[in-house]
């Protein structure tokens, strides 16, 4: 997550889960947000409330360059500012109708979202690839207890057996909740990839299980 | 939760028709009731501590209120008129505000949207100006007309229906609306909300109609299909409390049912289920 003085980056998703033309649900430490991306692949975030009704973003619909919300189809631009409103077809929405919208930077297929100001990019994934994205209901700590390793501000360095090294990235969620996103080096065999990601499952059992009996806090 | 005028006012408990003597565990504003039929046949309806709770049974409701009504429950006329067919519809539960689930009935532009090849299809979105008035201390809506793929059931192929729209009481609105198979006429639906808690409500829709062709069990699926769409829009709306607060949300010509339901909400201090102040 790497913090700094003015904001930080959160992993939100990995590229590969969300297709073009579609949005969905996420969630950083400022809170919810519309994670979508357009028909010609540019990736957005708004905050997942639609000022007319209050509904939420992220149950909407994306046509072309634009996210709408489901309810009465009012569409958003990637910079926030509202561009259509069915029910007047001939109106322009004036510029102070406009949903939050927070900076999003895609590299090393992880989609990253900024939390206040941040002034770098999101940290490279030098040599590694994401595999998959799991969420556990345990707390870092829980996952820190069963992994046997510290979290970096990157999330977790862990060797699930002598040869192989996967990073887990952490993004905290609500109510104790964390969502991994596990990746690893873009050098493994499908064998290896598959271990990997029962590794990663058995880690989530075992952290809830912490979590469950009040072990970890 | 303060005292508000909304205590005094008469709310739907339960079906008449599905009452027996072992009674019916349900809530309103709150409190735990029981809604019975007696050995004489009449409703019962007790509160929390056992006492009695005033008792009508009007539009095939059970009616019952916390407080002391200084009213008769609200009149439809159309309840008393030969011909029509009154259809019980059931009960379909809500996580939300009781005053979202009528502020969303008495929505038309999200149609198209909800309710896509029903009640509404693009590109047909564009909302008309209407009229909206306060006639003898209740919100009408008239002149509002949309166009709609398959209005009613008894509707084949798109029709530009007519509506009008009557808040009578603060979780009540009744619905008239073109009735295609009798051109002149209005066919009546109504939805009831009863209060379970501020952000829990049961919905009670009912229907006096003008079809003597449609099945009942046509009839109530029909209905059920179009208040379980909204049920996705009204579980999912940030705050789950009606927003009270004018700078809260941003309402547009299309909206101004809305506009003179939440004012009228505010006049009369009916803010169970409403956010007063933006949190």
């Amino acid at each position: 997550m790497l913090p700094d003085t003015t904001g930080f980056w959160t992993p939100v998703a990995l590229s590969a889960d969300l297709p073009a033309g579609t949005v969905m649900p996420a969630r950083t430490p400022a809170g919810s947000i519309a994670l979508w991306r357009s028909d010609s692949g540019r990736t957005a975030a708004s905050a997942d409330r639609c000022p007319h009704r209050g509904m939420r973003l992220s149950h909407g619909f994306v046509r072309g360059e634009a996210l709408s919300c489901i309810y009465h189809g009012w569409s958003y631009a990637q910079a926030g500012n509202c561009l259509r409103i069915p029910a007047h077809p001939g109106l322009a929405p004036p510029e102070t109708i406009r949903v939050a919208t927070q900076r999003v930077e895609e590299t090393d297929g992880l989609i990253w979202v900024a939390v206040g100001e941040p002034t770098g990019h999101p940290p490279r994934m030098e040599g590694l690839v994401p595999l998959r994205s799991l969420m556990a209901h345990a707390s870092v700590s829980a996952l820190e207890i069963a992994a046997g390793a510290t979290a970096d501000p990157v999330g977790i360095v862990w060797k699930i057996e002598p040869s192989q090294t996967i990073r887990l990235l952490l993004a905290l969620q609500e109510d104790d909740q964390t969502l991994i996103h596990v990746m690893l080096s873009d050098k493994c065999s499908p064998a290896q990839r598959i271990a990997a990601s029962r590794a990663a499952e058995s880690l989530r059992r075992a952290a809830e299980a912490l979590q469950a009996k009040g072990i970890a806090p | 939760m303060t005292h508000d005028a909304m205590i005094d006012e008469w709310y739907p408990v339960g079906l008449f028709s599905k009452l027996d003597a072992g009674g019916r565990k349900t809530a309103l504003m709150g409190e735990p009731i029981d809604v019975a039929r007696d050995a004489e046949g009449n409703a019962r309806v007790t509160g929390g501590n056992g006492r009695p709770l005033p008792v009508c049974v009007r539009y095939g409701h059970v009616w019952s209120s916390l407080g002391a009504p200084q009213k008769a429950l609200f009149a439809i006329p159309e309840a008393d008129q030969a011909g029509r067919r009154f259809v019980d519809v059931g009960v379909v539960r809500v996580r939300c505000s009781p005053l979202r689930a009528v502020e969303n009935f008495l929505d038309i532009a999200h149609f198209p949207f909800v309710h896509t090849d029903i009640l509404g299809a693009e590109p047909h979105t564009e909302v008309q100006n209407y009229k909206v008035e306060i006639r003898e201390d209740e919100v009408w809506a008239t002149q509002v007309k949309f166009y709609q793929p398959q209005a009613a059931k008894s509707a084949s192929g798109g029709i530009t229906t007519e509506y009008m729209y009557r808040v009578p009481a603060p979780t009540c609105a009744v619905l008239y609306k073109t009735c295609p198979p009798r051109p002149g006429e209005w066919d009546v639906i109504t939805l009831f909300v009863q209060p379970l808690a501020e952000d829990l409500c049961d919905v009670w829709p009912w229907m006096a109609l003008y079809d003597d062709t449609t099945t009942l069990t046509d009839l109530i699926h029909f209905q059920q299909t179009i208040f379980l769409q909204d049920r996705s829009i009204l579980e999912n709306q940030i705050p789950r409390l009606l927003p009270l607060d004018p700078g809260m949300e941003i309402p547009t010509r299309a909206d101004l049912t809305s506009v003179a339901y939440r004012r009228w909400l505010k006049r009369h201090d009916y803010t169970y289920g409403a956010q007063l102040v933006a949190q």
